[in-house]
């Protein structure tokens, strides 16, 4: 592999023109009315023409990377790579992307947020550019989860319907997942190899492959991988992301943003390739999700579900070839994408521009449109051709170039799943191509004829473009299939592809064989189409519905914990809290070894025991009290201890203070339960009362226990010794616990004189304001009382 | 002043007072606590000139921002700075040290409380203004930014409980029945916690016999086995992660956020659950780091675990201010595994996950304040057709979702990459899991959220295209429109910004990362800082 | 003498933690009172304990006699006691608030902040 070299600086403004067109897009689009389409559209066939320019360097051999620091102290930088993989992605997506503005103008056309839809349009652009042109990986993955979010945006555009917001929400949440998997795989490859960006990620060799994380790696990358291109189960969220309006369907859902999961094999195949878990996992989700979609497409009837369905089948495809790794299978997987974006793309459109002129989507009430829409069915015959594979288009050397390297790689029963899939192909490409255009007219809601230039120009460039590869085979395969295969690779890869067949090889075998199967079963459609159905109904149950489940579970299972950890009672509160607590204090005393020792029978006088057991009985007495008298009395008993404790032990302030505060605290105590009942007994259950004693024993038996521990340790004198000096000598105070009150420690003091403040004012408040109804505004003035 | 006594012994001023005169550059510690206290006192004055409350307030915290920008700025280009109270030498008088984490942190507390006051002019009435709003609400800044500016941990409780009774201030007023039925459970509740916090200084007194921070670090280092600092490490673990709204010390906070006004929700969404975070990172990393370690795998579990279930909460709620109560604590469970885990990229990411959630929080609950002037109501069932109806505000909302959800690229992704990074680094993979699965859980319920509210036409039911609006869908008075929807695009705009340039945050979180792992610089920084 | 008090300390904080997990109103609020006490006790058995002298200097001396008192702590429960009385004082006029309002004692009976709810959360799309 080649080192990277520098980039052109154009580059990055490239990558930040569609997200200004979309700041600009809504003004644009009021002041210029039907030209703001073809305004916007100069800003990626701009940056598509910049890319051409690098198709040389790159084919070249070299990778370009430019950037800057984004975050450096924590390695993220801003970084770009261009090279074969990427540049070509990054020209479908400009390229297309170029065809779909143009085509969003005249689809939207009369619509009042067509400005906002151009926006957003652009806005993913930007952000499927930078997630191909990405070399960092966080830039990656904010570049993916961008695709997700503009997805979603676009998914839900017409957001008044409840299937519209149920695809959009459901896009999100699965696309979104498959973005924490590509987090952490990016977190992980960055542990393993030392660095995360993706040029140097990719040199690294077998670094990865041979280390523990190996595994979890893989499995997140699959994770990310298979949520973005649709592999079987997570792929539900793609047919139900037709409820987009067509422009959507056609860029994202078909050319660019579902080719994100396969980009990302493809990126990290040099480091992840090649081994036995990544070819045996990924053939066989590819070819479950190639045979899935291939049979869900054949029991459509709706032009795009049709098509969406036939998408989940190509990604899948897509999927099997990058697993098989062989070079030869890299070239038809390469030579696939870029066939199926040409075809597809073009589909999607026609589709649109059906539905659109004609007002229905659906094939069984389509019919006879040839003479009415004559240019969208050459261009929708042409891209039919494409995608059933057959000369001269793009599709059939693609085809052939797979069927290369599924015989080369020698996997028979690949070779089988992938003839299977390709004949339905053929069949739904005819179907969306040939059903409604011939046979006799039909009468559609809306008085059916051609499409504005808006909306048939997409489809006809693309069909030149698909044709044009074909015939200019040689230029096409040397200066994007090969370099994007050798990126993919990671070294130089040689292939030799012809539109022509030279001679009788397999892959031709394969390919007629192919043409047969598909013919047979597209005379048999209706009668096909019925009993895929009936076995689907038969089953019942589909990820579709799962993933209903799986909400309306979660959300359940959601409700059951919150009602069970916020039970909405103080007490139940009071009690975890303190029970919580008991264990948070007895736990380390106990493993850490900080019992205190056995304490020696304390010497005490006469005086000293006699008060501590009047405060022993004020507790009693405050537990037990049944009447207001007996309450207050008591609250004051243990009060007035406490501060008789404090003179018997030096401390006359504070006997003074408790004093005070004691009798405040019971006046206050017997105005306020002058209103309010005591109630007759502690009214607990037997069962409450012991389990509140236990905790409330065991709290207090804890700090006994940390206290006991503490006091039998000497005790360092520092600060006393200091404020016992310097009192009266530098303060000037002979009361050294006045003076440390205003001097030594005087900040504390004002905050507590604020706390009484406030809480005066707060008192107040409780007492006078009386209170408002609703805290919210009455319906009919939207004012506060 | 009393004529010098000729008996008294000579003395060295030197060995008690800091002798160097105080240079503004000093005062600009205490100015932060002081500003508010006297706006606050003055505003209790003029308690019934109601005309006058705003613009006091509104100037007060103006210059409370500017002095924390000062104070910022000098932190970060000199260290943590140290002014003594009174002039005592430390640890004998009370120190206030400001180092990054603080500074950043009040810093932004001070943004927030500014912005959100913005709406209060229509959302409080005159009763309450003359009540106390305004004074509440300033002594609310002053114990915040007291604690975040402390050196001691005394006056660290003392700051905690002005704040506290201040927010029981704030909380009640109205006294609608929801407030005062929350305030009793907020108000027992904390009032245990703050009184377990009191009771392990208590005991943090006797076993190392003092109260400055700095000293309690060094003497922590030193200490022998006879003293229990792993008990008293994890009681202050327990009342600090009860003031922060952990999992499962986090009743309070479902029980009365959604109670009061929408601005006074706003106000304590912002800044009370993160002066726990902020002591929990200051006392459980840099004072007690060892002994917090020692039962580290405890914290592992209770970040993980209140990651989700406030996940879960904010996904099996029906009304707006609800579910984003239970998004606070899910966020709480990010912050929580920079003390879990402790490793200098963990506390990076949890301080940055802090600060950039004091905004959005508090620009989360001002728009459902929003909402709920326009709507009349904020039960999910009622609402619908607030896209249709203002788009604008709608994305501003939706960028405020995906931050909260830690989608790129706005502010919450990074600190969630940078803890999904710091955990599997720690070889602590299910907890790595677990701030995806929180992250996957939020997403689901901002996006449910989203759908009913602003992309559904109307209340539940509404058939598909057609629109019908709660309540009357605007706010008349264009004045409070701009009072209670610019705060929002304000703060969300910040949000923005830190997303897409991530270095301003993300600096002084990594400064303040290096700092609390490094407490033998912190103490000689303070200790030292008087010497000659 | 510690070690008495260190038990009185936790008799004090028991009784209050029982009190505090009470249902009723008023006898969590008797249990704050105990508590406020018992929480000052501890920090002044943590700076340990000495007989009678108080931390007071006599008019001929300048420092104070060694066996006097720990004036520090004494200081400390000084806001402590102030601190909570303040918040005993909020607290009481609270519940006698929400006996009014609410018209009830019992806490369990407070459901207007989070009511017993009866549907779950919205469901659909």
């Amino acid at each position: 592999m080649t080192d990277p070299s520098p980039a052109p600086t154009w580059i990055l403004l490239a990558l930040a023109a569609p997200f200004l067109a979309a700041l600009v897009a809504p003004t644009v689009h009021r002041l210029f009315g039907r030209a703001a389409a073809f305004a916007l559209a100069a800003v990626p066939l701009a940056a598509f023409v910049g890319f051409l320019t690098l198709l040389g360097p790159v084919a070249d051999g070299a990778r370009l990377t430019t950037g800057f620091d984004w975050w450096p102290s924590y390695g993220v930088r801003f970084s770009l790579l261009v090279d074969g993989l990427s540049l070509v992605f990054a020209l479908l997506i400009t390229g297309i992307g170029t065809l779909i503005v143009i085509y969003a103008g005249g689809y939207m056309k009369g619509h009042p947020q067509a400005g906002r839809f151009m926006s957003f349009i652009l806005l993913f652009m930007g952000a499927m550019l930078g997630l191909v042109l990405a070399d960092d990986g966080i830039t990656l993955f904010v570049m993916w989860e961008a695709t997700s979010i503009t997805s979603f945006l676009l998914i839900g555009f017409d957001h008044t319907r409840a299937r519209a917001r149920r695809a959009a929400l459901q896009a999100l949440v699965i696309t979104g997942a498959g973005g924490l998997c590509l987090l952490a795989a990016v977190l992980l490859i960055g542990g393993a190899t030392g660095t995360r960006t993706l040029s140097e990620v990719v040199a690294t060799g077998d670094v990865i492959r041979g280390s523990d994380l190996y595994l979890p790696i893989f499995l997140l990358v699959l994770g990310a991988a298979f949520t973005k291109s649709a592999q079987v189960p997570l792929h539900v969220w793609l047919p139900n992301a037709m409820e987009a309006p067509t422009p959507v369907s056609a860029f994202l859902h078909s050319a660019t943003m579902v080719k994100a999961g396969v980009y990302l094999l493809m990126r990290l195949h040099p480091v992840l390739g090649g081994t036995p878990e990544w070819t045996t996992v990924l053939p066989i989700v590819g070819g479950l999700t190639l045979l899935t979609g291939t049979l869900m497409a054949v029991r459509q009837t709706d032009l795009k579900l049709m098509l969406a369905q036939t998408t989940v089948a190509s990604l899948g495809l897509l999927v099997l070839l990058v697993g098989v790794s062989t070079d030869a299978a890299i070239v038809g997987a390469v030579g696939y994408l870029l066939a199926h974006a040409f075809f597809k793309g073009a589909l999607f459109m026609i589709a649109g521009t059906i539905d659109h002129e004609a007002g229905t989507r659906d094939v069984t009430k389509l019919g006879g449109l040839r003479k009415l829409m004559p240019i969208t069915f050459a261009s929708a015959l042409v891209a039919a051709v494409s995608m059933a594979g057959l000369p001269p288009m793009i599709g059939f050397v693609a085809k052939e170039a797979l069927y290369l390297g599924l015989d080369e790689a020698g996997r028979t029963a690949l070779i089988a799943v992938a003839v299977a899939g390709n004949a339905l192909m053929l069949v739904i490409g005819f179907a969306v191509a040939l059903k409604p255009f011939l046979g006799p007219e039909v009468h559609t809601p809306k008085h059916a004829h051609e499409g504005p230039l808006e909306l048939i120009l997409g489809p006809i460039v693309l069909g030149a473009v698909g044709l044009g590869a074909a015939l200019f085979l040689h230029g096409f395969s040397e200066i994007i299939v090969l370099p994007m295969a050798g990126a993919i690779t990671g070294r130089p890869v040689e292939a030799d592809l012809h539109l022509i067949p030279t001679y009788v090889s397999t892959p031709l075998i394969l390919s007629i064989v192919t043409v047969a199967l598909g013919v047979v079963a597209y005379l048999a459609l209706t009668p096909l189409r019925a009993a895929v159905d009936a076995v689907v109904r038969g089953i019942g149950w589909g990820p579709d519905r799962g993933f209903d489940q799986i909400v309306a579970g979660l959300v359940g299972f959601a409700s059951v914990v919150v009602r069970v950890v916020q039970p909405g009672r103080l007490e139940a509160y009071m009690a975890i809290v303190l029970g919580l607590a008991v264990v948070t204090l007895l736990a380390p005393l106990l493993l850490f070894g900080e019992l205190p020792a056995w304490p020696a029978f304390p010497d005490l006088t006469a005086q000293e025991a006699v008060v501590i057991l009047i405060a022993v009985s004020g507790l009693v007495a405050v537990v037990v009290a049944r009447t207001r008298l007996t309450s207050i009395v008591s609250l004051g008993i243990q009060g007035f201890a406490v501060a008789v404790i404090f003179v018997l032990f030096g401390a006359p302030d504070l006997a003074f203070t408790q004093f005070m505060v004691e009798t405040l605290s019971v006046v206050i105590l017997a105005l306020v339960l002058t209103r309010l009942a005591l109630g007759e007994r502690d009214h607990r259950p037997l069962r409450q009362k012991v389990v509140d004693a236990v905790i409330g024993g065991g709290l207090g038996l804890a700090f006994m226990l940390v206290l006991l521990k503490i006091t039998q340790a000497p005790f360092d004198r520092t600060l006393t010794d200091f404020y016992d000096t310097y009192s009266r000598t530098i303060a000037h105070g002979r009361n050294v616990v006045n003076v440390i009150i205003v001097d030594f420690r005087g900040l504390d003091t004002l905050g507590e004189i604020a706390v009484v403040m406030i809480t005066g004012l707060a008192i107040l408040a409780l007492v006078r304001v009386k209170a408002r109804t609703p805290i919210l505004p009455t319906p009919e003035t939207g004012k506060r009382k | 002043m009393a004529a010098p006594d000729p008996n008294a012994p000579a003395v060295d001023i030197a060995a008690a007072m800091v002798t160097a005169p105080s240079t503004f550059a000093d005062w600009l510690l205490i100015l932060p606590v002081a500003v508010p206290l006297l706006t606050g006192a003055i505003l209790v004055m003029v308690r019934h000139h109601t005309h006058l409350h705003r613009p006091l307030a509104g100037a007060g915290l103006a210059i409370l921002l500017g002095l924390n920008l000062l104070l910022l700025q000098r932190v970060v280009t000199e260290g943590p700075v140290t002014m003594m109270m009174g002039g005592w030498l430390p640890p004998f008088g009370i120190a206030f040290t400001a180092d990054v984490l603080g500074a950043t942190f009040a810093t932004t507390a001070a943004f927030a409380a500014l912005v959100a006051t913005a709406t209060a002019g229509p959302s409080i009435n005159t009763a309450e203004r003359r009540y106390g709003f305004y004074p509440f609400l300033m002594l609310l800044m002053t114990g915040v930014t007291g604690a975040f500016l402390t050196g001691d941990i005394f006056n660290l409780y003392v700051w905690f409980e002005v704040l506290l009774i201040s927010s029981f201030g704030l909380l009640v007023l109205g006294s609608e029945k929801r407030q005062i039925d929350g305030t009793v459970k907020y108000g027992i509740l904390n009032l245990v916690a703050t009184t377990l916090f009191l009771a392990s200084v208590g005991l943090l007194y006797g076993t190392l016999g003092t109260l400055n921070m700095a000293d309690i670090a060094a003497k922590a280092r030193a200490a022998g086995p006879e003293a229990p600092l792993v008990t008293i490490a994890a009681l202050l673990t327990f009342a600090f992660a009860m003031k922060a709204a952990a999992f499962p010390l986090n009743f309070w906070l479902p029980a009365s956020y959604h109670t009061p006004t929408p601005t006074v929700s706003a106000l304590f969404a912002g800044l009370l659950t993160k002066v726990g975070v902020y002591a929990l990172l200051k006392v459980g990393v840099l004072l007690l780091g060892n002994q917090t370690g020692a039962f580290s795998s405890v914290l592992v579990v209770v970040a993980g675990s209140t990651m989700v279930i406030g996940a879960l909460g904010a996904l099996a709620g029906s009304d707006l201010r609800r579910i984003l109560g239970w998004l606070v604590i899910s966020g709480i469970g990010s912050m929580l595994i920079g003390v879990a885990v402790g490793t200098p990229t963990a506390l990076t990411g949890s301080i940055f996950y802090a600060v950039q959630s004091m905004l959005v929080m508090t620009a989360l609950y001002l728009a459902a304040g929003v909402i709920e002037a326009r709507c009349g109501t904020g039960d999910l069932r009622r609402l619908g057709g607030l896209y249709a109806v203002s788009p604008l505000f709608a994305g501003v909302v939706l960028v405020l979702f995906f931050a909260v959800a830690g989608l790129p690229p706005f502010s919450g992704f990074w600190p969630k990459a940078i803890l999904v990074e710091a955990t599997l680094a720690a070889d602590l993979p299910w907890l790595a899991a677990a701030v995806l699965v929180a992250g996957f859980l939020q997403t689901l319920a901002v996006g449910r959220v989203w759908l009913y509210a602003f992309w559904r036409g109307g209340p539940e039911g509404t058939p598909d295209g057609t629109l019908q609006l709660a309540g009357i869908g605007r706010i008349e008075d264009p004045a409070d429109r701009i009072a209670l929807v610019g705060p929002v695009v304000v703060l969300a705009g910040a949000v923005v910004l830190m997303g897409l340039v991530p270095t301003v945050v993300g600096g002084l979180a990594e400064d303040s990362a290096r700092g609390l792992i490094d407490p033998a610089g912190f103490t000689a920084r303070v200790l030292g800082a008087t010497a000659p | 003498m510690e070690t008495a008090l260190s038990v009185l300390v936790g008799l004090f904080l028991a009784t209050a933690f029982y009190l505090m997990l009470s249902k009723k109103i008023i006898r969590i609020l008797l249990g704050v009172a105990v508590m406020g006490n018992g929480v000052n006790l501890l920090i002044f058995t943590s700076g340990r304990l000495t007989r009678e002298l108080p931390p007071i200097i006599a008019t001929d001396a300048y420092v104070l006699p060694p066996g006097a008192a720990n004036a520090l702590p004494q200081a400390l429960i000084l806001t402590a006691i102030v601190i909570s009385f303040s918040f005993f004082a909020f607290l009481l006029v609270l519940a006698f608030r929400a006996y009014q309002d609410l018209g009830t004692d019992d806490t369990d009976a407070m459901r207007f902040a989070e009511p017993v709810v009866d549907d779950g959360p919205p469901q659909g799309y």
